[in-house]
């Protein structure tokens, strides 16, 4: 008896002796162990499923307990720090290869295997109705999946028709699920209930803390993940806070009050707060700071599909969309709005993206200006009557609808300027805000004159594929005959060079990397600004502030690597 | 008295089926659904809302949707949350406590102040402590709730004397059980007093004039006359006629139990009934929102019933019998 206890007491000498120190990532950072950083959200998570949360309230907390292959950089491209240890294409780009990290574990202790990384993609995302999203942007230029292959334990492979960068970077940032908690839910088909925020206690990541406490629209209580995957540069274990908690805050005064009470580590003021907090932030102590436009974008969409006859000849008509252009006083609306703290946008890429062309400035300088407007007009083959009000070439008075959501205030302003600024030219525009169901039926029908709206948008322009390809669910201001049978005549149907070019370029770009993706979107910039199918109004700078206390894993925050990127790396004194 | 009971419960059951009916078609008339927010979102093509349509059987008609709900019903599942993807029962009870909390505290300190206010007033009639309660009663009732909950938290900011909104403290965790009964009452004095002052107006009034209804009837004279004491006269019979249209009130209030309160949960961050139903509302949740509205009928149903059977208990003269 004796004998068999040494002989295992050996026997585990020698395998803890040969187990592999796992593949840590390594990082420079120098903090602190210890503490609770406090956040504020306006709603609690809907659901933890990260397949079918659409909203940030759910993926802000469930994109810290979850981690994917690679991680974004500072402007908000792929890059290494994620699960991958190494990623690399085959020579015809078709195929890209990832190697995980050896030896990691999930949050519950189980291992971490290539099986987790097949299960996300080959039950769940590559697989009609498992997800909200859908699998069609995971595909490439042919519409095809790729084929996944396990080359080794620690090596998968995905390989596409086509080389892919967009297919690349969606398996790239999918967030990898452990088959050992949700294996049965796909099975029994009821992952769509998985992982609701009646099962918080249930859920396992990869990522830096854990959601283990929810109380119903109070608070959300993470812990760290004694687990996670990276060190500091001298070998303590991140993440260096305990817990994160987050605070719901619904309504935006009680955050500011909150703030200065020193009840959160993390604020991102609003414009109209933005320079009471920069007042008093070098008497309390406060780092606060500004970051480039954010990327949703708010713009106005003309319908060019319109099935009156007499408006379609306006609204497809450049000269009158420029006019459109050089009519909104974006440097007004940022003054009002937004305390200056805002960038006028005259394009679908912010200047703040790695993609921005700043060529479009020169090329095409839309400033304020009623003369201009005037001048494009005339061009246009408009006129004036007696009276002073704006007609056409056949003598119809110039006057349309414009709306937008009810309640929404930097909207309801865009509209309220555009038509002052209209009326100074005789044109005629009516503004009626409305309900937003009614608004989006309106849009996606389409029937509507003009809409003040926006969409969430990232670094990279490729993400406005469903608005910019021909046959794309967002395209309003030309739907195909084929996608809404019901109102657009085939008749006056008519694609344009430009927009046709646009959707090849998008097409293109599915599979085109670095400079050529560049290329390809600098062109698209080019084009949108000459033909001006959406008309950018602007957007609000990327603000932020926290206590001196707080220091902060980005050296730089910014609308595409916010104040908590890299949280593992965020300590407090 | 239970055979009444019971008749009333049976009476009940139409009235929340036309209920649902008129609340399902109303919801579907309003323009949209649900997927409205998938529809403007940048990464999902139109297939997959057609995929989509079919999964949260939208794709059917309304008539055919409402049948499958109530056919459910019937059979004790209300349905799933589109949003939370959760049974809908899971998150109104999510929310139970801490609306009630709210509302049986404001409840209690509006009855509570409003009824011996109202009684006080009415004895002084037209004194200035009379004109001045009145004066106090309708700031509280002109004074918006949502601004009056926004001068509580910047007053609890400058002096810490109450918490800035939330319904526990940062510390929560580590305070001992009473310490944790102790941080929900703190927490719940904002909310309270900013629902009760925009509340107290209303039924201090109503009770003032009832009141004052009753001494000028001539069995208050009779009873002066013949020598009654004063205190007998005024709460053993005036103020025992007066209280009857206030209890009708509180079959009412008792019905908003659940209700929750929107603007004031709002500002203060209280995890109440309010937003979760005014989200679902703006989402167009159906079954959530379904669900929330026959609850609140129900409770309505209830808070009459309680409302007449606390009448017939106060008031010998009433009595509920079959015909």
């Amino acid at each position: 008896m004796k004998k068999l206890a040494l002989l295992l007491v050996v026997l585990f000498a020698v395998g803890f002796a040969f187990a592999q120190e796992p593949e840590y990532l390594v990082t420079d950072y120098d903090g602190k162990p210890g503490g609770t950083l406090y956040l504020s959200t306006t709603q609690g998570p809907k659901t933890l499923n990260d397949s079918w949360a659409q909203e940030t309230s759910s993926t802000d907390i469930i994109d810290i307990f979850l981690d994917a292959l690679l991680d974004a950089d500072l402007s908000g491209n792929p890059s290494g720090g994620g699960l991958a240890k190494d990623w690399w294409y085959s020579e015809d780009q078709k195929t890209v290869f990832f190697q995980i990290r050896d030896g990691l574990k999930w949050s519950d202790g189980e291992p971490f295997t290539i099986d987790d990384v097949v299960f996300t993609f080959k039950d769940i995302y590559f697989v009609e109705g498992m997800t909200a999203n859908g699998p069609t942007g995971y595909v490439d230029s042919n519409d095809v999946l790729p084929e996944i292959e396990v080359v080794d334990d620690t090596t998968i492979s995905f390989t596409w028709s086509t080389p892919s960068y967009w297919g690349f970077r969606a398996v790239a940032w999918t967030n990898i699920l452990p088959e050992h908690k949700l294996g049965p839910a796909v099975e029994n088909g009821t992952y769509q209930q998985a992982w609701t925020v009646d099962e918080i206690g249930e859920v396992v990541g990869m990522g830096p803390f854990i959601p283990v406490e929810y109380t119903e629209g109070t608070r959300v209580l993470l812990e760290r993940n004694p687990h996670f995957y990276a060190v500091d540069k001298n070998g303590v274990k991140l993440p260096y806070l305990d817990r994160v908690i987050f605070q719901i805050v619904p309504d935006l005064n009680t955050e500011l009050l909150k703030f200065e009470a020193g009840e959160l580590d993390i604020y991102a003021p609003t414009a109209e707060n933005f320079p009471r907090i920069a007042g008093q932030a070098e008497e309390k102590g406060w780092v606060v700071g500004t970051g480039g436009p954010v990327t949703g974008s708010s713009f106005v969409t003309i319908n060019l599909g319109h099935q009156d006859p007499v408006k379609r000849s306006w609204f497809t008509n450049v000269h009158f969309r420029r006019a459109l252009v050089y009519l909104l006083d974006r440097e007004s609306i940022i003054e009002t709005l937004y305390n200056g703290l805002g960038t006028p946008l005259y394009g679908p890429v912010p200047p703040s993206s790695g993609f921005y062309n700043p060529e479009i400035e020169e090329a095409f300088p839309y400033k304020y200006s009623i003369i201009r407007a005037r001048l494009e007009l005339r061009q246009g083959g408009f006129d004036w009557d007696n009276a002073g009000n704006l007609i056409d070439a056949d003598g119809n008075r110039v006057e349309f609808n414009l709306s937008t959501n009810a309640g929404n205030n930097v909207r309801e302003a865009i509209g309220n300027i555009l038509v002052e600024s209209a009326s100074k030219v005789g044109m005629k525009i009516n503004f009626r805000p409305m309900q937003f169901n009614t608004l989006v039926t309106q849009l996606t029908q389409p029937n509507y004159d003009a809409i003040v709206i926006g969409l969430t948008g990232g670094s990279d322009p490729g993400s406005g594929w469903n608005v910019w390809r021909l046959d794309g669910g967002l395209h309003f201001f030309n739907y195909s005959p084929e996608l809404r049978p019901d109102t657009i005549d085939p008749e006056t149907y008519k694609v344009y060079d430009w927009e046709k070019r646009i959707h090849e370029i998008y097409v293109e770009s599915l599979g085109a990397f670095g400079e050529d993706r560049y290329d390809l979107f600098a062109e698209f910039q080019m084009l949108c600004a000459e033909y001006q199918p959406m008309i950018y109004t602007i957007a609000q700078n990327y603000l932020y502030a926290h206590p001196e206390n707080v220091h902060l894993a980005n050296p730089n925050p910014n609308p595409f690597a916010g104040q908590l990127w890299r949280m593992y790396g965020i300590w407090k004194d | 008295m239970l055979k009444y009971i019971v008749r009333r419960l049976i009476l009940a059951i139409p009235v929340l089926l036309g209920v649902s009916v008129l609340a399902f078609l109303v919801i579907s008339a309003a323009p949209g659904d649900f997927l409205d927010q998938y529809r403007l979102s940048p990464s999902i093509s139109p297939e997959q809302i057609k995929v989509l349509e079919r999964q949260f059987g939208f794709d059917k008609p309304i008539y055919v949707q409402y049948f499958k709900w109530l056919w459910e019903v019937l059979h004790g599942n209300f349905g799933y949350s589109f949003e939370y993807h959760v049974p809908v029962f899971n998150l109104i009870w999510r929310r139970l406590g801490a609306t009630l909390l709210l509302s049986v505290f404001t409840m209690i300190f509006t009855w509570g102040i409003a009824i011996p206010l109202g009684i006080y007033a009415a004895l002084h009639q037209y004194s200035p402590s009379d004109q001045g309660l009145s004066v106090f009663a309708f700031i509280g009732l002109s004074i918006p709730n949502f601004f009056f909950a926004l001068l509580w938290l910047f007053m609890s900011a400058k002096t810490g004397w109450f918490p800035i909104g939330g319904i526990i403290s940062l510390n929560h965790d580590e305070l001992s059980m009473i310490g944790k009964i102790g941080d929900y009452l703190w927490h719940v004095v904002g909310p309270v007093v900013t629902l009760g002052t925009a509340g107290l107006a209303g039924q201090m009034r109503q009770m003032r004039g009832q009141l004052l209804d009753q001494l000028n009837q001539d069995y208050v004279i009779f009873a002066r006359a013949k020598g009654m004491p004063e205190h007998n006269v005024i709460y053993t019979h005036a103020v025992r006629n007066a209280i009857n249209p206030l209890i009708t009130m509180f079959g009412y209030a008792l019905s908003a139990l659940l209700g929750g309160a929107v603007l004031t949960e709002t500002v203060f961050g209280w995890p109440g009934m309010g937003r979760l139903v005014i989200e679902a509302l703006t989402s167009q949740d159906l079954f959530l929102v379904m669900a929330s509205l026959l609850l609140a009928s129900i409770m309505l149903v209830l808070g009459n019933l309680s409302a007449d059977l606390l009448l017939a208990w106060v008031d010998p003269r009433i009595r509920y019998r079959f015909r």
